[in-house]
């Protein structure tokens, strides 16, 4: 663990690789770190008696896995899923697996720390909550979501 | 935090393991020994090789306090088996070396948690060595009568003694008091003992005179020592570098080498760390013979012998008169790949024979004729020798057949079936296969769902312990609280060899801890003569006893002491405000379960055991956990029992499932007792609007499932849906769905932390499953739909 470590961080310091996908045309950037798979909308099985973003849990290779509503999680209106929605199934370091359902994906960049900024501490901005930091890349400022808050805050 | 150096990680399950192992058999033998109410020179040794084993692995992990307190308490044994000292106060021994073993456990309990800080032990060795002190001067006194020492004294004349000279490591300070310290521990394995400076008491100028010249000891061994054993003692005293003899008896020092065997021993490519693995195979052979000393000797603190012992082999040298039994040791130690004995005794035998006519007569304790007797008996023994020597061959052929197995690898292997029956279903139910005739498929699919039972049986019955660990664990509580209570009480098992899973027996520890106090406390009466005016013989009994039923395996803690008083529990429940309908309502049953309510003790007093009105609720949660239920049972003034029933494996359950809406429930079939289609004639609504169900006379509350749990239902029309009667808690209930769809295995899964945090098991839902056709299924835990609904 110790040996690893180190190593992640020097990775961190110069370039991170960065997964873009909108909702409801913004679009927003998760630390690839925390990706898993991406794959398509499946039959979600509700469970009762849960918060409403989360909006149930699906099997994936044997697996029961959560999955949260990022529109719902933003308090955007949720449409109808089509066949570009997507469920992002992210893995934290303890092992859990969670799933964020996702407009659509975008792409994977190679972000380097100058491109990061951190966020204006400003309580006004809609769902900054969840923002982690600001990405400048030459197609436009996109916001860095932390993937911790978006599934874990209550 | 690291807790050990890089690289012991690895280690550090292994010792977890072996320590808490040990640490439970050294509890056996002591109560063992305490009912009989003696020490057998097995049992002394066994405590003995105990002690020492964890010293050495504690020292090897870099626990210091363990393996000092080890130390202590190996000292002590060994004051007892060498002078078999006259003990006066046995219960303090037993208190001392039962609160040395709980400081070790519970050492090892944080050592497994991330933060861990070791514990001081310096009070409970500081007492230890108070006793140990007492039990010596006690022996000196013995000794005085004159039979022991006469015979020694003639037959060692030798009081001139051996010279040794000790160096202390750098910078340790005090060196005059640790020089002290060493005199201390081998005053009394020697008969005779000098020291140059000897003033270091009172002079601490000694200190500078020792760093440079030494400490020099002059000493002859007592009966039943060596030299080489009192040198160990001096090795093994803190801070001292090096003991090395300065004076006369060095060559016979060289002749002992001369007797043993030497072995030369290869580790395993890539194992890492020779030099403490090495160090391991010491610690281990150091139970079963003498060592007489290994090559490189620093191995504890020089990793770089790690590349010698790569290049060269590990050597190393020790005197037994069993060498087979040694070998066969070193090579069960972990990671050894290889070993071959370069020189054996019987070589040397000749040339040696006064070196062991020496050494019989040091460990045989009569004089002249076993003098003579015992070279002839060592002849014949030594001849046996050679085999080993000639190579590994005898030792090869007995293996282990017991292995230990990682839990996680269980639980994968658990999983793993698990999928194997969700797979199973996939492929014989597939859809694809809807109405084609395939004899041949059908075969073997029939073949395949055969072995795959058999395949989830087996591993179930690996994952099977028998709940006497859990038991004996409690002979030990049982044993503090007849002291400290000062009742005297027998604790009987009965069927203890009954066995749960793995993971049910690790939750039941608690409980039945809490249980056993409860009833020492305050099963079982104060006094002894009230026993006997109420026709009891005048020693309690608590039993626990144990067996299968229908799936669930039950266990009892019974005790025959004063029972619940029903009046009282229902007085106090009175005044704590917990009743729900009024006194005269509830049923004897229903107020001994009250017992168990959180917030409720009868105990007026507080005592250490119990008391506090959490034990009960405490047990009733943890069971509940692993899917149990605990009842109370008691006859006033007979005794009484607790009544705990846990499935017999947590992880697949028969099933019913049920659909509501789009989701589908599986509800377990042990909680159901029958499902039908009501009829307008059996619904009964109560001035609320609630709605009843009535079956055969009994009203049954109806609970609609999408009510509760707020779904869209295919049918709202109580006739047109399934009602199923289910129970739970000892309450019955009638549970309504849109369908029935069928009885299967389900594999329980555990909701993701994420959800758990909703409290979605106090919502009735106990886990999750997944069906034949890749849906998961919602298992309901009836017991608490029924209790919170």
């Amino acid at each position: 663990m110790e040996n690893s470590e180190p190593a992640n961080k020097n990775y961190a310091a110069d370039d991170s690789e960065v997964l873009f996908f909108s909702i409801d045309g913004t679009i927003y950037g998760i630390e690839i770190k925390y990706v898993n798979e991406i794959i398509g909308i499946e039959q979600i099985t509700v469970v009762p008696k849960i918060p409403e973003h989360i909006k149930g849990v699906i099997n994936i290779r044997g697996k029961v896995v959560p999955v949260i509503s990022v529109r719902k999680r933003f308090g955007i209106e949720e449409i109808p899923y089509d066949d570009r929605t997507c469920i992002i199934v992210l893995e934290f370091e303890d092992g859990e697996q969670v799933g964020i359902i996702v407009d659509r994906v975008r792409e994977v960049i190679v972000v380097s720390r100058s491109e990061i900024s951190k966020t204006p501490d400003a309580k006004s901005v809609n769902s900054n909550h969840y923002i982690k930091s600001i990405v400048n890349l030459e197609s436009g400022v996109r916001l860095l979501l932390d993937c911790e808050k978006l599934v874990r805050d209550n | 935090m690291a807790k050990f150096e890089a690289g012991m990680e690895a280690m550090a399950d292994m010792y977890v393991f072996e320590t808490t192992t040990l640490l439970e058999q050294l509890d056996q033998i002591l109560m063992k020994t305490e009912s009989d109410s003696s020490f057998g020179e097995e049992e002394i040794n066994e405590i003995f090789r105990t002690m020492h084993t964890i010293k050495g692995s504690s020292a090897m992990m870099g626990l210091d306090n363990m393996s000092k307190l080890a130390h202590a308490v190996e000292d002590m044994f060994y004051i007892i088996r060498e002078d078999h000292p006259v003990i006066n106060s046995m219960e303090t021994l037993y208190d001392l070396v039962f609160t040395a073993s709980d400081l070790m456990k519970a050492e090892i309990e944080l050592l497994q948690e991330d933060e861990y800080a070791p514990t001081d032990f310096s009070d409970q060795m500081a007492k230890i060595e108070d006793f140990a002190a007492v039990l010596k001067n006690g022996e000196r006194s013995a000794v005085q009568q004159p039979a022991a020492p006469a015979p020694k004294t003639s037959a060692k004349p030798s009081l001139s003694g051996t010279a040794v000279k000790v160096f202390f490591e750098e910078n340790c300070k005090m060196e005059n008091l640790r020089a002290l310290l060493v005199i201390n521990r081998i005053r009394d394995l020697c008969s005779a003992l000098e020291y140059t400076p000897s003033d270091i008491e009172d002079n601490s100028d000694t200190a500078d005179i020792i760093i440079k010249n030494g400490f020099d000891i002059v000493f002859a061994p007592a009966q039943g020592q060596t030299d080489n054993s009192v040198i160990d003692a001096i090795k093994d005293c803190p801070n001292v570098k090096s003991c090395e003899l300065s004076g006369n008896k060095q060559a016979a020092s060289a002749a002992d080498d001369g007797d043993s065997t030497a072995v030369r021993i290869y580790f395993e490519d890539d194992c890492k760390m020779e030099n403490l693995r090495a160090l391991l195979v010491v610690n281990r052979v150091r139970d079963v013979c003498e060592v007489v000393s290994y090559e490189p000797a620093d191995i504890e603190d020089n990793a770089d012998t790690a590349k010698y012992i790569i290049e060269n082999g590990f050597i190393l040298r020790f005197r037994s008169d069993k060498p087979d039994m040694v070998l066969r040791v070193i090579e069960d130690a972990p990671s050894v790949k290889e070993y071959e004995v370069i020189s054996a005794a019987p070589d040397n035998k000749n040339e040696n024979v006064p070196e062991q006519d020496k050494k019989t007569s040091g460990t045989a304790q009569t004089a002249a004729p076993a003098r003579q007797a015992a070279p002839a008996a060592a002849a014949p023994k030594k001849e046996s020798r050679p085999a080993p020597a000639a190579g590994k061959a005898p030792s090869g052929g007995a293996k282990q057949s017991l292995i230990s197995v990682n839990l996680n690898k269980l639980d994968t292997l658990l999983d793993l079936v698990g999928e194997i029956v969700i797979t199973e279903a996939m492929v014989t139910s597939n859809p694809d296969l809807k109405g084609l005739r395939l004899d041949n498929f059908q075969k073997s699919a029939r073949q395949l769902r055969k072995l795959n039972s058999e395949l989830q049986d087996t591993v179930m019955s690996i994952r099977m312990v028998p709940l006497s660990g859990a038991f004996s664990k409690m002979t030990r509580i049982v044993r503090d609280m007849k002291v400290k209570l000062g009742k005297d009480v027998d604790l009987v098992f009965e069927g203890e060899e009954t066995e749960v899973d793995k993971s049910v027996i690790d939750q039941l520890n608690d409980p039945l801890m809490h249980m056993v106090r409860n009833s020492m406390d305050h099963g079982i009466e104060e006094n002894a003569e009230d026993r006997i005016n109420a026709g009891k013989p005048a020693k309690g009994k608590i039993t626990l006893s144990a067996y299968n039923a229908s799936g669930e395996v039950i266990i009892v803690v019974a005790d025959d002491g004063q029972g619940i008083d029903p009046e009282k529990v229902l007085a106090k429940a009175e005044k704590n405000g917990i009743l729900t309908k009024p006194a005269s309502e509830y049923s004897e049953k229903e107020i001994f379960n009250m017992i168990m309510l959180p917030g409720f003790s009868t105990n007026e007093q507080v005592t250490e055991y119990s008391g506090r009105g959490v034990g009960m609720d405490v047990v009733r949660k943890n069971i509940e956990k692993i899917g149990g239920t605990v009842s109370v049972d008691s006859k006033f003034g007979k005794g009484t029992s607790f009544i705990i029933k846990i499935p017999l494996s947590l992880s697949i359950v028969d099933g019913m499932e049920v659909s509501v809406g789009g989701s589908i429930f599986t509800i377990p079939i042990n909680s159901i007792r029958e499902s039908f289609k009501a009829k307008p004639e059996q619904l009964v609504k109560d001035t609320d609007g609630k709605e009843m169900i009535m079956i055969r006379g009994e009203c049954f509350p109806l609970i609609r499932l999408y009510d509760i749990y707020d779904l869209e239902p295919n049918t709202d029309d109580l006739y047109d849906g399934i009602v199923i009667l289910a129970e739970g808690d000892g309450k019955c209930a009638c549970l309504f769905a849109d369908e029935l769809i069928g009885e299967q295995q389900v594999v329980v899964k555990p909701f993701s932390p994420l959800l758990n945090k909703y409290n979605v098991k106090q919502n009735g839902m106990a886990g999750c499953s997944i069906l034949g056709d890749g849906s998961i299924t919602i298992i309901l835990d009836v017991n608490n739909i029924i209790s919170d609904f």
